[in-house]
């Protein structure tokens, strides 16, 4: 899921289509939702997620 | 459990000899195929595979249109830099259906020919026309929360779950077979006492690419109501697109009608100088919901008023 924000794939919550994402936490919970384990996006996972974009 | 045969298809045109066998059915991504072979509800003899037939490049036209390979995945195009960039609408629509792992395995002509989600249709122990012509459907007076209130017959009430085709309908998108070019209306049929037959397709015809002109400007929007935020399927969706000199939309509708329900109504009232309200309750005037869907008038009302006011802003 990194990966494919970081070569600029957009998400449906993503404002701009054509800009570079960010991902906020409404980004992350949009990307994970529907992930085959479905804990998806809880409020840990979530923060996890944050914290290891920045690594 | 049911066998099948399986083989891969080397080019379009062995694909299209083996698949116009009765019995067979065409297999690209499977991510609604697969699930209809689980649950009894497809039970082909034998699967010819085009999801590696050399369909998946995405291409610029001389004349500034797009043409797209039947097998390019969703998630490939929705993250295709001249669709992110001229087609907004569609990039959009492709995001909002499904999730990520899916529209990873997902091809656009799978998209397009993609079954209802009706609850009866999926449902094996049930009767249904859509899969047993002529066994009748209970959804009229059942479960229909989620059916049509346009476009629908007596013998079928489901709707077409695809946010792409919606897109696309409002795109003017044309669909190129191995025999012909066909329009994304004509491609799509109402079910009539014919709910079985979702498109014009005859057996073995195969989707190679899908054509569109020229963006036809920049004004483009894609709005969904759904249950919840993500990964579900429409209540109501809509595609518009406005000309760049002003007056001129194309609009599409999805969630609420068997195929992608282009408002030629509401686009004519618009180029005959209704408002936006007018035009909206012109198409609408169409509708005959169910007994548990009547919802779905003013929350297309609403959701189409939006995207109008959103484009013309």
């Amino acid at each position: 899921m990194l990966e494919e924000a970081r070569a600029g794939m957009p998400s449906f919550v993503s404002d701009d289509l054509a800009a570079e994402p960010s991902l906020d936490p409404d980004e992350i919970r949009e990307r994970m939702s529907g992930n085959l384990c479905r804990c998806a996006a809880y409020v840990n996972i979530v923060a996890a997620i944050d914290e290891a974009q920045s690594q | 459990m049911r066998t099948f045969a399986y083989e891969r298809a080397a080019d379009v045109e062995d694909a299209v000899v083996a698949g116009s066998a009765a019995g067979t059915m065409y297999l690209a991504g499977g991510t609604n195929l697969v699930d209809l072979m689980k649950l009894g509800v497809a039970r082909p003899e034998r699967l010819v595979d085009v999801g590696r037939l050399p369909l998946s490049e995405t291409e610029e036209l001389p004349n500034g249109g797009l043409r797209i390979g039947a097998t390019v995945r969703n998630s490939d195009l929705a993250a295709h830099a001249v669709v992110r960039r001229r087609y907004p609408v569609l990039a959009r629509a492709l995001l909002a259906g499904a999730s990520g792992q899916v529209r990873n395995m997902a091809t656009v002509a799978g998209n397009l020919l993609q079954r209802t989600r009706c609850s009866y249709f999926q449902d094996v122990s049930k009767p249904c026309n859509k899969r047993e012509p002529g066994s009748g459907c209970p959804a009229r007076e059942g479960e229909h929360r989620n059916l049509a209130i346009l476009g629908y017959s007596e013998s079928c009430v489901a709707t077409h779950p695809s946010d792409m085709a919606v897109a696309l309908a409002a795109l003017d998108a044309r669909v190129q077979t191995n025999a012909r070019t066909l329009t994304l209306g004509e491609l799509y049929r109402l079910p009539g006492a014919h709910p079985e037959r979702d498109t014009v397709l005859e057996p073995g015809e195969l989707i190679t690419a899908i054509e569109l002109d020229p963006p036809p400007a920049e004004r483009q929007v894609y709005l969904k109501a759904r249950d919840r935020a993500s990964f579900a399927f429409a209540l109501v969706s809509v595609a518009v697109i406005a000309a760049a000199d002003g007056g001129v939309f194309r609009i599409a509708l999805g969630g609420l009608a068997p195929v992608p329900w282009r408002a030629r109504r509401a686009e004519e009232a618009l180029v005959g100088g209704a408002n936006f309200a007018e035009a909206v309750k012109a198409e609408l005037s169409l509708a005959t919901p169910l007994r548990d869907n009547a919802f779905k008038v003013p929350l297309a009302r609403n959701l189409l008023v939006r995207a109008l006011e959103v484009v013309s802003a």
